[in-house]
Formats: C-alpha cells, sequence, structure tokens
C-alpha cells in the first residue's frame, strides 16, 4: 500500500476536475454526462469495454477533442477549450492507445523531443546549456522503461513491445504532475507487465496517475480507485476490491450470456 | 551511415575537386554544366530539406528561386524594362533576399496547416499564381521578360567567380542544412514530421514549426535565384512556369528526395542530360524514316523522363540512395557491421518473449466483448 491511500480527505487538493462532461459525435454520444474528481496523488483506473467512451474521455482531458457540454478543470484552471498544446505546461503528459512515436529518429531523441516542447526551447537553433540535461534525462527515462540498449536505434526498428515502452517513457520523462497511461499494456509480455506495474508503483507519490486499461491485472494492481464506464456512462467506481466483486461490472465486461 | 573518418575523407576528396576543377576542367564544363549544377542544387536542396525533414513536398521552391531573380532584374537594372531602378548590385541582392523570405514566411503561414497531397497541392497554386502575376504585371516583368542585369563588378569581371559563388553557398546549405537537422529546432522539424499529432500533445507550436522551415527553405531558394540572375543576365515568366517547376521536383526525386546530396546530384544528371544527350547522334536519320535526330533538343522530357523512370524503378530512394546501398554493400564484404545493425540485442531479448496478446487467468474474465457504440 502506497502511503497516498491513507491520506485524509481533508488535506487533498483537487488536480482535474471534470464537470458534466459530454462528447457527442453527430448523433453519437460517445461521452455522457461524466463528473470526476481526481485529487493530486491519486492513482485511477478507467475500465470498460471497447466503445465505452474510455479514449474518448481521455481526449477530452487532453486537449485532442474539446468537449460537447461541460468543463475539464486542471489544478483549477479551466481549460475545457485550451489546445492540446498548451496542456504541458499544466504538467500533463499523456500516451496513447496507438503508439504515436517519431520512427525517423533514435529512441534518445525522442525522449529528448518529449521534453523540448515543455522547455519552449524548441524554435532554437543553438544546443544551449540545458541541452546536456535533457539529454541526460532521456537517457535515464530510456533506462526506466528498459530501452538503454536501444538509445540509438531508429524508433521505427524497434518492435512493437519495445515501442510501447518507450511510449510510456515518452510521458514519464516530462516528470509530469499528471500523467495519463492509455492501455500501456497491450502488446506486453507477462514479464514486461510486471515491469510496468512496478515502474507505475515507482511514480513518485505526488504524481497523479490516470490509466485506461483492459488489463485488470495491470490496473487493479496500480489504481488505488477505479471507474467503471460502459456506453459512454459511469456505471461503477470504488476501490479495487469493490471492482473487482462487483457483479454488474461482471455483467458489462462478460456480456449478458456472460451474467446468465 | 558510413563511419565518420570515410565520410569526411569523401567530402574533402569531393570538396577538393570542386575546388580544383577551373583548373583542369574546360570552360565550357564549368561555366556551362557544373555552375548551372551547382544553382540548380541549390534550389533544389531547399525542396529535399522540406521534404527529408519536414515532410513537406513543395512545388513552391521554384517560385522563390524566379522571385529572386525577379526582384534583382526591377532593383538593378538601369533599363529596359521593369521598374529599372538602377541600383548597385549588392541592395539588389539584399531586397532579393528581404522580398523572397517574406513572401516564403507569408506563404508558409498560409499552408501550415496542410500535409501531404494538400501541401503539394497548395504549393502548386502558389506556383501558378506567381507565373501569372509575372506574366500578366508587366510593371515587374516586362512584357517578355527583363534583360541586361549585370552581377556586382567582382563577379562580372571573372565568371568563374559565379561558380566559386555557388560551390560556397552549396556547401554552406549542405552542411548547414545538416547542422540544424541536430539543433532542437530540425529534431522538432522531423518530430513534426513523422507525427504532428504527439507532437503537439508534447507542447510544441505544430504549424509555426513548419511555417519557419519554410520560410528558412525559401530564404536559401532566393541565394540560387540571385546566382542564377548573374549567371543568365535575364529573366522572363515562362522561367518560372509549370514546366521548370517541375524539372525541380525531378531533380530532387532522380537525386534522391530523402538525402540533401540527392540535390547536386540530380541536378548534375538533369544538366548534363540537357547539355551532352542531344549531341550525340544516336540513331541518325534512320534512312529518312525519321528526318531528325532522336536526341533533339524537342525531345530532352522524354529524355529526361525515360532516365527518370529507369532510376525510380531501379532505386525509388534516386541516385543517392544506389549509392548508399553500394557502401553498405561493401562495408558488408569488407566484414564491417553496418552500424544500421543495432537491433540485436532487442531481437535477442524478444526471442524469449510469449507471443502478444498472452493474457493471464484474472485477466481472463475482464476480456471485453464487442459492446459496439452506442447508437
Amino acid at each position: 500500500m502506497t502511503s497516498n491511500a491513507t491520506t485524509p480527505n481533508t488535506s487533498r487538493t483537487t488536480l482535474l476536475r471534470l464537470e458534466s462532461v459530454v462528447v457527442a459525435f453527430g448523433g453519437l454520444v460517445a461521452v455522457s454526462n461524466i463528473d470526476l474528481d481526481v485529487a493530486r496523488g491519486d492513482r485511477l483506473a478507467v475500465l470498460g469495454p471497447n466503445g465505452a467512451g474510455k479514449t474518448t474521455l481521455f481526449n477530452a482531458i487532453a486537449g485532442d477533442i474539446t468537449p460537447t457540454e461541460g468543463r475539464v478543470l486542471i489544478k483549477g484552471v479551466d481549460c475545457t477549450s485550451l489546445p492540446s498544446r498548451l496542456r504541458p505546461q499544466l504538467g500533463v503528459a499523456r500516451t496513447y492507445q496507438k503508439t504515436r512515436l517519431f520512427a525517423g529518429l533514435t529512441v534518445e531523441d525522442n525522449l529528448y523531443l518529449a521534453q523540448t516542447g515543455k522547455q519552449r526551447r524548441h524554435l532554437s537553433l543553438w544546443r544551449g546549456s540545458r541541452d546536456a540535461e535533457l539529454r541526460e534525462r532521456a537517457r535515464h527515462a530510456a533506462g526506466q522503461v528498459w530501452l538503454t540498449d536501444q538509445l540509438d536505434a531508429e524508433v521505427g526498428d524497434l518492435s512493437h513491445g519495445q515501442q510501447r515502452q518507450l511510449e510510456v517513457g515518452m510521458a514519464l520523462v516530462t516528470e509530469p504532475d499528471l500523467i495519463m497511461l492509455d492501455e500501456p499494456a497491450s502488446g506486453l509480455s507477462r514479464g514486461e507487465r510486471e515491469r510496468l506495474i512496478q515502474l507505475l508503483e515507482d511514480l513518485p507519490t505526488e504524481t497523479t496517475l490516470l490509466l485506461i486499461e483492459h488489463d485488470m491485472d495491470v490496473a487493479l494492481k496500480v489504481a488505488d480507485s477505479v471507474v467503471v464506464m460502459a456506453d459512454g456512462v459511469k456505471v461503477a467506481a470504488g476501490s479495487p476490491d469493490e471492482i473487482r466483486n462487483d457483479p454488474l461490472v461482471h455483467a458489462i465486461y462478460l456480456g449478458e450470456e456472460g451474467a446468465a | 551511415m558510413s563511419t565518420p573518418s570515410a565520410r569526411t575523407i569523401a567530402a574533402v576528396v569531393g570538396c577538393s575537386i570542386l575546388v580544383l576543377l577551373p583548373l583542369f576542367g574546360s570552360d565550357f564544363f564549368v561555366d556551362f554544366v557544373m555552375t548551372r549544377t551547382l544553382m540548380l542544387g541549390l534550389a533544389a536542396s531547399t525542396l529535399i530539406f522540406l521534404s527529408a525533414y519536414g515532410g513537406m513536398v513543395s512545388l513552391a521552391q521554384w517560385l522563390m528561386f524566379g522571385v529572386a531573380g525577379f526582384a534583382v532584374g526591377n532593383v538593378v537594372a538601369k533599363s529596359g524594362r521593369g521598374l529599372q531602378l538602377g541600383m548597385n548590385a549588392w541592395i539588389g541582392v539584399l531586397v532579393a533576399i528581404i522580398v523572397t523570405t517574406a513572401l516564403a514566411l507569408l506563404l508558409g503561414t498560409l499552408s501550415a496547416r496542410s500535409t501531404g497531397i494538400y501541401f503539394l497541392m497548395l504549393t502548386l497554386v502558389y506556383a501558378v499564381i506567381g507565373f501569372y502575376f509575372f506574366g500578366q504585371v508587366i510593371t515587374f516583368s516586362g512584357f517578355g521578360g527583363m534583360t541586361g542585369i549585370d552581377p556586382p563588378g567582382f563577379f562580372a569581371d571573372e565568371p568563374k567567380r559565379i561558380y566559386y559563388a555557388g560551390l560556397l553557398l552549396s556547401v554552406l546549405a549542405y552542411v548547414g542544412f545538416r547542422a540544424i537537422a541536430r539543433t532542437p529546432f530540425g529534431l522538432s522539424l522531423q518530430g513534426v514530421r513523422d507525427d504532428p499529432i504527439r507532437m503537439s500533445s508534447l507542447g510544441f507550436n505544430v504549424q509555426l514549426h513548419r511555417t519557419l522551415a519554410f520560410t528558412l527553405a525559401g530564404f536559401v531558394a532566393g541565394f540560387a535565384g540571385i546566382l542564377n540572375i548573374w549567371w543568365n543576365g535575364q529573366i522572363d515568366p515562362t522561367s518560372i512556369s509549370i514546366s521548370p517547376t517541375l524539372d525541380l521536383l525531378i531533380i530532387a526525386v532522380i537525386g534522391g528526395i530523402a538525402h540533401l546530396e540527392g540535390a547536386w546530384l540530380g541536378a548534375f544528371v538533369f544538366v548534363s542530360a540537357n547539355i551532352y544527350l542531344r549531341d550525340i547522334p544516336v540513331l541518325g536519320d534512320l534512312g529518312g524514316f525519321i528526318e531528325e535526330r532522336v536526341l533533339a533538343p524537342e525531345r530532352f522530357n522524354t529524355v529526361i523522363g525515360i532516365v527518370l523512370l529507369l532510376i525510380m524503378l531501379l532505386s525509388p530512394d534516386g541516385l543517392a540512395g544506389i549509392i548508399v546501398r553500394i557502401r553498405d554493400a561493401v562495408d558488408r564484404r569488407l566484414g564491417r557491421d553496418s552500424p544500421d545493425v543495432h537491433r540485436t540485442p532487442a531481437e535477442i531479448e524478444t526471442a524469449g518473449r510469449e507471443p502478444e496478446g498472452w493474457s493471464t487467468p484474472e485477466a481472463d474474465w475482464i476480456e471485453p466483448h464487442d459492446a459496439g457504440p452506442t447508437s
């Protein structure tokens, strides 16, 4: 158990708050009226079957899409319609379910670039004094996601599993306050998944983690609270144990045939 | 990638030959083949820079080249057509660079949201607009173009100095573009090329990057245009029509659009083909069946088209790609490990890996059924 699980509610500061967020694509309501309150240091997992609206909700928080209704507040700042490129300044970092990396660059350059956007130095034609430090952090992050041996490899040449590891590294290296991982364990072997769990458990306690995961194994071990979505609606919320034993969750995941 | 020393040796040898060329090459070869190769190569390198590092295939680079030429013409020419400002040739250079760079900034801003085929079409539109602008606004172009545009005295005295200026600018562009690729700006540009959405979520202003890269390319293309007008002494609207616009793309593809070196390789092949092939009396007059020589000047487009086709079939990566492959083959023959083979440790690691999609018993109950989206 991490210490934050026992932190009393009174001292918790809200890092992320969703107020009645609705995302609709034409007539299709992908996310319907979601409220969420995530405190600094929380480890929240969002579960749900395919098409439940998890990634859409993520995109709304990250700014890749603007919610149709409702508000998104990060650190008290209303950033409902703030473009995604301004969110790293608020300490937000995310990964993508479908790997989005710079295939023509090396692992080190990918991790270096992940930091420079936030540093606001990316238009510079000079390396600058902080460059060595950014490189050092890039190499450190590569170590965290077990890619030290691939530092100079072009990312397009990496295996799928290694690209997933780098995807997580890209978010870690920015040392975010809110780290949002979209199915980080997909395509990883069991051994890699265990290392991923270890890595997420070792995050600094003040780092807030928002996790979308199909893999119950990872989600329930890492998270200290879980939200279950289905058809765009929040259908259950609670501790990992409560969710694990919730008959409604079973029904949603296994389908009506399974519940019967 | 060869070892740095091999690359350095090749660069030093190549540059030495080019520097010493006027001593042993014929005047014709230096002035007509190599000077044009360097000018066209410099212009094509801006196209390749945008394409290889920014993922933007621009057909507007020849327009930049032409605009710089027209700017010099208007500022420098003392009589004839155009504005006839009759100013110092160096002021012409200054004005040309400012005008070209400002235009590139404007056009780059307008097209910063476009990618792929849309960017290509948009820049083609720029080229067409530019052609018609200079074709119709005779205040800036004269009716049939401008003549008698003299280079600065230093270059007018000795034509080979234009060759050296082309060589110097080409080396600067090559080294400069390669150096920029390693700066935060250049790496970010490559990030924009590979995944703009990720770049945006990492805090980068993707549009600004594209705009600035386009502006930089326009700035360099302007220098090529200035050299061209110094060498040519005249410019007319036809010289920026669609045909030469496409020629620049052909040069880039022949040379290899993913390699900066390809710009000059492609330009050399293009210029050589243009000058020499027509002199080969292939097929004679075929006993009166075909009266003219098969490779008459009018057939140049056919010839360069066949060259392009052959090169694209042999190596989609152009001449530079062929050279890279030969070098890799030599490296292998010599038993040297190509540094491209750096995934060996990864493969060793993946060898012991369980198949993807493998799941724990606990994960099985969470395996989602196809819920389908809400309707």
